[in-house]
């Protein structure tokens, strides 16, 4: 009969299948933006982010001020040559961001880069831009240990890094609010892996109980089994360390499943526009730390926040966009002390000895390229919209957050 | 006790999702004998066109004037019109040119038009204006937001104003009244004979008569309406859907009809609940087993088709020597 020898196939085809489902992810494409490399007064910059892919929002945002600040620079006419950026579209994969990195040091003109809102990816790219001996400034990836005296002078770091944003996050949660019973949830990415790292020690070290961690696959729909064991845990609140798809869907199971009595807490991943898109129900009184201080408090960042919004771009401001910004204000000043002719070399020694004002505070790197500037606040949802904590009504007692 | 309780729900509801791809997937196979491997994506497609379809209709007002059992019965329909044309364009396009070549090919095609299925969501559900939850229900406003390939929020159709119990309850209670519309058409109706029939043999079929072409397409009509209400049920107890859920309910949809047995749809949900439920007790008692679920779901999968190869209903090939 006709179906005979297909069992076989099939056991072969379900495996393979198995595999996939594990790799699955989408496919992303380049979007350089390379210009004429024939122009003598043209030096470039590497700009890598994830345009596409599941943190598309986010990269697409850094990326729009990157240029807005580098479009600046040009018009300023401070440089006597023009700015050029090589933008490649990471889309979260590390062998794309690879590609993506050996296109940027292939090009003789490109003097440094700055990229990655992904560890995973900056981990495949730093061997390359190190090799090449190319200056990589970090601006949103923040695991530990992608700036480490090895991979010093060439790789330094303006964001903070897991342990910088837990830290403040734990500060607040367990010495200022008293929650002691925690559930870490997080994915199984650099960045999952580091958060739960970091806030498990810093756990243990505040004496607090940890009743259970899990960590899901990218793509995790369904929350509920985790959700059922959170809940016969006795936890009073739920870290997140992942990012914001998953974090808005655990979330929004949670609210559902009539969990609202236990406090949501997470890293800066998932503060962005899609966490309330689960609608202002659910995600009420979640909290996220944010790494930096409020633009919105300075006049430098308020003007950016300003001219981001005159730039009529369709993605919202996220938790990094300040640092990419900050991220070129900080090349352009070390491409400033190189003068007319900057050259790597040059670069690589500009940035690790920079000193930047932006709109971030003033940034220095310590001595193994990670930055001085430490700063981060809380923010808390409320009626739908991401609020500073401290000026929310959950502040002033209007509002509570679930009981410690 | 109420932790046991609990995932048993959590696994049953999980299990109608897998379940509903999964008889798509047998359907298909009974009568054409070839894997369409798109029918996970032509499942997260009816959950857009529902999605999409309710944010023009909305925006248009259907829920002042219209009763909300009507307006999203209007709703399904418009998403079972769409995915039963999709279901024929499978058909036509990447299932008929290969009928009598290899199996392999006409499982190409049809994991080839997933793709493309996935990424014209990703494209087309960019920027759209997606209204809050609840807001359709209660009149409230639309909330703009940018999409990105990231998740949508699906509207709550079913019991917007009711617990999340009723909500589950009625999720088991469509899938089970599908099942039995299902078997009853199968067993009952002129068609669903046929379609019987030409599973087991298609020349013997033709021979007495039965018009097989138009039987065929009646099937992928058939299974799109049917992955269309799938695709609802799974976005609505998912709250969220986005454009590349489609191949992971496909691979474990695939795995369930295999497990259960791919030429019989009763197969299909045992094999669905038993894939649920692996996945949702590893992930519930075991510490940190979440990581772990579909590893260890895809591990029970090839033990079943090591040593139990026609599945678990399914019915011993005898080769003839």
């Amino acid at each position: 009969m006709l179906k005979k020898s297909r069992k076989y196939s099939l056991l072969w085809l379900v495996v393979l299948m198995a595999a996939l489902l594990i790799a699955a992810g989408c496919g992303g494409q380049d979007a350089g933006t390379g210009g004429d490399s024939e122009a003598p007064d043209v030096v470039k910059l590497g700009f890598l982010s994830p345009i596409t892919g599941p943190n598309s929002a986010e990269g697409a945002a850094a990326r729009n001020a990157f240029l807005m600040a580098i479009d600046a620079a040009n018009a300023s006419g401070e440089f006597p040559y023009t700015i050029e950026v090589i933008v490649i579209d990471d889309a979260s994969k590390p062998e794309v961001g690879a590609a993506g990195a050996q296109q940027i040091v292939a090009d003789e003109k490109v003097v440094a880069a700055t990229g990655h809102w992904n560890s995973g990816v900056a981990e495949a790219t730093i061997p390359i831009f190190k090799q090449a001996e190319i200056p990589l400034l970090i601006w949103g990836a923040i695991k530990e240990g992608l700036t480490s005296p090895e991979n010093y002078p060439y790789i330094t770091r303006s964001a903070p890094t897991a342990a910088q944003e837990n830290e403040p996050l734990a500060n607040i949660l367990i010495k200022d609010m008293g929650y002691k019973k925690w559930f870490i949830v997080s994915d199984v990415t650099s960045y999952g892996e580091a958060n739960t790292e970091v806030f498990t020690k810093i756990l243990a070290d505040m004496g607090c109980e940890l009743l259970g961690t899990e960590k899901v696959q990218e793509g995790t729909v369904d929350f509920r089994p985790i959700i059922q064991k959170i809940k016969s845990s006795g936890a009073t609140a739920v870290y997140f360390g992942g990012v914001v798809t998953e974090a808005s869907l655990l979330k929004n199971q949670m609210h559902e499943a009539g969990m609202d009595d236990v406090l949501f807490a997470g890293i800066s991943g998932i503060y962005s526009e899609d966490f309330l898109k689960i609608g202002a129900e659910a995600a009420e009184g979640a909290l996220a730390i944010k790494p930096g201080i409020d633009p919105s408090k300075s006049p430098e960042g308020q003007k950016f926040l300003d001219d981001y919004a005159a730039g009529g771009y369709s993605e919202p401001v996220g938790a990094f966009t300040p640092y990419a910004y900050e991220a070129a204000l900080i090349l352009l000043n070390a491409l400033k002390q190189c003068g007319d002719n900057p050259t790597p070399a040059a670069m690589v020694d500009a940035i690790k000895d920079s000193e930047t004002t932006g709109i971030m505070g003033t940034t220095t790197f310590n001595e193994f390229g990670q930055t001085n500037n430490v700063a981060a606040y809380m923010l808390v949802v409320q009626d739908g919209k991401w609020v500073s904590f401290d000026e929310s009504e959950y502040a002033t007692g209007t509002r509570v957050l679930p009981q410690p | 006790m109420e932790l046991l309780f609990g995932q048993i729900i959590n696994a049953i509801l999980l299990g109608c999702t897998y379940t509903l791809v999964a008889i798509g997937f047998s359907l298909f196979f009974g009568v054409m004998d070839v894997v369409v491997f798109c029918a996970g994506d032509i499942a997260i497609f009816g959950a857009f066109s529902i999605m999409g379809a309710y944010t023009i209709l909305a925006s248009a007002g259907i829920f002042s004037v219209l009763p909300f059992t009507v307006a999203v019965f209007i709703l399904l329909l418009v998403a079972s019109i769409l995915c039963a044309s999709l279901g024929l364009l499978t058909y036509r396009f990447s299932v008929k040119p290969f009928e009598n070549t290899s199996a392999l090919m006409p499982l190409l095609s049809t994991i080839a038009l997933g793709v493309v299925i996935k990424e014209v969501l990703g494209l087309v559900f960019q920027r759209v204006v997606n209204p809050l939850a609840k807001a359709a229900a209660s009149g409230g406003e639309a909330l703009a937001v940018q999409g990105g390939r990231n998740p949508q929020a699906m509207p709550v159709l079913i019991a917007p104003d009711g617990t999340i119990t009723e909500r589950n309850l009625i999720i088991i209670g469509v899938t089970l009244f599908l099942l039995l519309a299902l078997f009853l058409f199968l067993n009952k109706t002129k068609i669903g004979l046929s379609m019987q029939a030409i599973s087991q043999n298609k020349d013997l079929s033709r021979m007495i008569g039965i018009n097989v072409n138009r039987i065929v397409i009646l099937t992928f009509v058939i299974g799109g309406v049917l992955l269309a209400i799938g695709g609802f049920l799974v976005g609505s107890y998912n709250t969220i859907i986005r454009f590349d859920n489609g191949t992971m309910y496909g691979t474990k949809g695939f795995a369930a009809a295999v497990v259960g047995g791919l030429s019989n749809i009763y197969g299909a949900i045992v094999g669905g609940m038993l894939l649920a439920f692996v996945e949702v007790f590893v992930s519930g008692y075991i510490p940190n087993g979440t990581a772990y679920s579909s590893i260890i779901a895809f591990v029970v999968v090839v033990f079943f088709i090591v040593f139990k190869p026609e599945g678990i209903i399914g019915e011993k090939t005898v080769e003839k020597v």
